[in-house]
């Protein structure tokens, strides 16, 4: 019974009873030893987990991701143009979520005292983070794309802060591949082509702890925060709304502007219409959760129903299922500077684009993943120094956001391939007057 | 020269560095062999080091990818797990016995034994640590009184011992106060790079290799085989390397020991003092080793395998033993462990990968025994009769200590603090035994290895992989 359940489920599950364990230790002080001694070294391990497998994630998928983007866009004019359109679209969500999530400030939405708490639960140095800012004060304007270039390769892989170092190894290394003799390229990338479906199936046996190191993640969260007061929980869950909303507000944005105006400015096709016909896709995207599962749909109602070419849709929506992940990104924007202010760090602006650098690039990789939307985080944590042991903050609505992105994430390709398709010229109107409303 | 066996040659330059060791000191030359000479035997452990970290790596992913099936592994892992524990209880068991039996702390002079009493009562006081284990109370009787002024003034630390006293003892206070399920914890990488990067940190590199190893088996094979390829061949690479350097061995070890000698004392007058200052603790120490590995660990794979060959289990060994002798690193060690492991006894690739880097890490009955024997023998040597209850409390946190100390470089010491805090005695007895831990950790680093060995060979035995080899 309880193995059939599908993954996702087990994980809601995992989350709500660690949510109600953690409050009905708070009444029971004498179980919170417990929890912490016990229960709370599920959690850490699967954090561990992920983290353990973040670095060769990035390098063996985005070798691989470059490789083969870069063969598609030699081959076609078309490739090149949906590749800048989804960066646009990425960088555009990254820029919505991180507006929104300065302007809401969800995070200060925990009381002081909490914050403070929480400061010191994950040890984050204050006077060191100031001390860092001095030092970002008196550099020169270009030193963050300094700091991009790795002086030791393994010395940049050893540390997680160092991600975007590994992240522009692994671009500089995909393109070489390109460059070189096919010959000489393939055991090259053929190894690591397997390399990386091993460590996605990592990926996959460290999820299915997922519902267990949620469980003792929240409970012990619970614990440590509220101690012996439970109206301090209450706050967190207060706390942890808003940042849900403003996630869901950023994402809006996206559906109800973006992608409206993308489609009027440089496409043929009625907003109303797209939405009409893609309703089916979006919904199917909203329950499972995966791009990929929902690709078969997405493809046919793009094609049957909005009137998109055979060639156009079968590119660029499996290429935008695996790279172009615009919730997904905005999502992280969001969760990174949420876990930053509830700690009580100041990101300068420098670290914000760190952050949407590294969510973009890793997502070029990552995206095809299961689960790989905790690992990206976790990189994204570590790449501007934020303990990523606060993921345990935000693991509570993680689910439902999920949902919602996954929808996003659809939407984004679909209006892209609708995009590509009118300006090749691509687009049957008569399908649309036809079979939008089937 | 040429047509000796290579432990033989091993054997030739563990004689020649110790003779070299006492004539050198004896002329005068220490000074030229530990520049020019010792630095050989530094080499000769890293070369073996940065061997070990990509070999076991590579072996452990080489040897799981070639299963058939995964579910094989967890027998593998719980009958691996389970005959290193057995073994550890053995050894600590075989130390008890001798401690027990030999008794070294009673060979002291009465009084001293005495004055050690008493001072260890004023400790206690000082810490408000109640009555000692035994429950008598030498301070409180009139008898003893006349030696309370001299036990009061006891033996100053120099200020070096105590610093090196106190850091081990942070050290040990860390590893009390964290949760129960921390080693667990540690056994996950946080960042497998570094983790590779750190001699320190092998157990992740191994959880890490377990791990890739077992989801290479459950991929399709036409997807990993490029994976799998590599691997195999920067394996057989590292296992070359090793058998490079071993041809340099007899050399090495010739140059590691008469460095190591040379460091111990100026003359070699002084090296007998500090043998003699400790002996009747060495030498129970060290007849319970030689019991462990030429009795104990023989007699299990008498009983539990039938072709047992005696000598040939020793000849075979041999090389991995000398070298656990000359650089008392059970990592170090490990490659070539190994090779005699697989080309001397027989065992698969895809056990001995699996089990014998677990063991290099986890399985310490040599270290186990030292703990057993020397905190009994501090007791002793403190008056303190320690009854078979309190004993076995000792043997289960040192078995458990040996098992956690896996992650805690220069374990043994720090793990013993651990042990005798846990008993109410005072941790900074350790001091005591300082002076000759450098040459019986030697001795513990072969009891430890030859453990590997035989319990790599049992499972092997056990899995029906064990293939005779003349």
């Amino acid at each position: 019974m309880i193995k059939r359940l599908p993954l996702h489920t087990k994980i809601l599950i995992g989350m709500t009873l660690g949510l109600v364990f953690g409050m009905i230790c708070i009444q029971f002080p004498s179980l919170s030893g417990f929890t912490i001694d016990y229960i709370k070294p599920i959690g850490t391990i699967f954090i561990r987990g992920l983290k353990m497998i973040a670095v060769p994630l990035v390098l063996a998928s985005l070798i691989i991701g470059v490789a083969n983007i870069g063969d598609i866009s030699k081959l076609t004019r078309m490739g090149g143009k949906t590749l800048l359109i989804f960066i646009v679209t990425t960088i555009i969500s990254i820029t919505i979520g991180l507006s929104i999530v300065a302007i809401v400030k969800p995070g200060h939405k925990l009381p002081e005292e909490t914050r403070t708490n929480l400061m010191e639960l994950y040890d984050t140095n204050a006077a060191g983070k100031i001390d860092f800012a001095e030092q970002v004060k008196s550099r020169g304007p270009l030193q963050p794309l300094v700091d991009m270039v790795p002086d030791n390769i393994f010395l940049a892989t050893t540390s997680n802060s160092a991600m975007l170092q590994v992240v522009f190894f692994a671009i500089i290394i995909g393109i070489a591949l390109l460059k070189v003799p096919k010959e000489k390229g393939a055991p090259v990338i053929a190894f690591f082509d397997g390399l990386n479906d091993v460590i996605v199936k990592v990926v996959e046996f460290i999820m299915l702890i997922a519902p267990y190191g949620v469980f003792g993640l929240i409970a012990s969260l619970m614990i440590e925060i509220a101690g012996d007061d439970p109206s301090k929980a209450w706050e967190l869950l207060y706390a942890l709304l808003w940042y849900s909303l403003t996630v869901i507000a950023g994402m809006l944005i996206m559906m109800v502007a973006i992608y409206p105006l993308l489609l009027k400015m440089f496409s043929t096709v009625n907003v109303l219409d797209f939405f009409k016909g893609m309703r089916p896709a979006m919904l199917l995207g909203f329950s499972t959760s995966s791009s990929t599962a929902t690709l078969p749909v997405t493809m046919e109602r793009v094609e049957k129903h909005l009137g998109v070419s055979e060639e156009v849709a079968s590119f660029v929506l499996p290429l935008g299922a695996t790279i172009n992940m615009n919730g997904t990104s905005l999502y992280q924007g969001v969760s990174a500077i949420f876990i930053a202010q509830a700690l009580g760090l100041d990101l300068s602006l420098g670290s914000q684009l760190m952050i949407v650098l590294t969510a973009t690039l890793a997502a070029v990789g990552t995206a095809g993943v299961p689960g790989a939307g905790l690992v990206m985080l976790v990189i994204v944590l570590e790449a501007v120094g934020i303990p990523a042991a606060g993921i345990a903050l935000i693991m509570a609505p993680e689910r439902i956001l999920d949902m919602i992105r996954t929808m996003i994430n659809i939407s984004g390709d679909a209006a892209v391939s609708v995009v590509v398709a009118s300006s090749e010229n691509a687009i049957d109107k008569e399908v649309i007057k036809e079979h939008v409303n089937d | 020269m040429k047509k000796l066996p290579l432990h033989t040659k091993i054997v030739i330059g563990l004689v020649l560095g110790v003779i070299w060791a006492f004539a050198s000191s004896s002329l005068g030359w220490n000074e030229f062999t530990i520049n020019w000479i010792d630095p050989f035997g530094t080499i000769f452990i890293r070369l073996l080091k940065f061997i070990a970290v990509p070999l076991v790596l590579f072996s452990i992913i080489n040897g799981i990818s070639g299963l058939s099936d995964v579910s094989s592994l967890g027998r593998l892992g719980a009958k691996t797990i389970f005959a290193y524990m057995i073994t550890t209880f053995l050894a600590i068991g075989v130390g008890l016995l001798f401690v027990n039996v030999i008794k070294p702390g009673s060979h002291v002079d009465e009084t001293q034994r005495i004055k050690n009493r008493l001072s260890y009562e004023i400790w206690l006081q000082d810490n408000n640590m109640g009555l000692s284990q035994d429950g008598k109370s030498f301070l409180s009787d009139p008898e003893y009184n006349k030696f309370l002024t001299e036990a009061q003034s006891e033996r100053e630390m120099s200020e070096q011992e105590r610093k090196n006293l106190e850091d081990k003892m942070a050290k040990a206070e860390e590893t009390k106060e964290s949760s129960p399920l921390q080693f667990v914890v540690d056994m996950v990488p946080e960042n497998i790079i570094l983790s590779i990067s750190n001699n320190q940190l092998m157990l992740q590199v191994i959880f890490f290799a377990i791990f890739f190893g077992v989801t290479i088996v459950l991929l399709p094979k036409e997807t990993v085989a490029p994976v799998v390829g590599f691997v195999d061949a920067v394996n057989s690479v590292f296992l070359k390397m090793v058998d490079i350097v071993m041809k340099a061995a007899p050399f090495f070890v010739f140059a590691l020991l008469a460095g190591v000698v040379a460091k111990m004392a100026d003359t070699p007058a002084e090296v007998f003092e500090i043998f003699l200052g400790l002996g009747s603790y060495s030498l129970t120490l060290l007849g319970g080793l030689f019991f462990v590995v030429f009795v104990m660990y023989p007699l299990i794979l008498k009983i539990l395998t039938k072709d047992f060959s005696y000598t040939g289990f020793f000849k075979k060994m041999s090389p991995a033993q000398f070298l656990a002798f000359s650089t008392s690193s059970s990592a170090a060690t490990l490659p070539v462990t190994m090779e005699c492991v697989e080309k001397g006894l027989g065992v698969p690739r895809k056990i001995s990968s699996f089990v014998l880097p677990i063991g290099a890490t986890v399985n310490m009955d040599g270290t186990s025994l030292h703990q057993a024997v020397a905190v009994i023998f501090m007791a002793q040597l403190h008056f303190i009769d320690l009854t078979i209850g309190q004993q076995l409390t000792i043997v289960l946190t040192a078995s458990l200590a040996s098992i956690g100390a896996a992650a805690v470089p220069s374990a043994g010491l720090i793990m013993m603090i651990v042990v005798l805090q846990s008993v109410g005695l005072n941790p900074a007895w350790v001091a005591i035994i300082f002076p000759v831990d450098r040459f019986l950790d030697m001795c513990r680093t072969v009891v430890n290895v030859t453990g590997d060995a035989t319990v790599s060979t049992l499972i092997a035995k056990s899995e029906g992989e064990l293939t005779p080899v003349d």
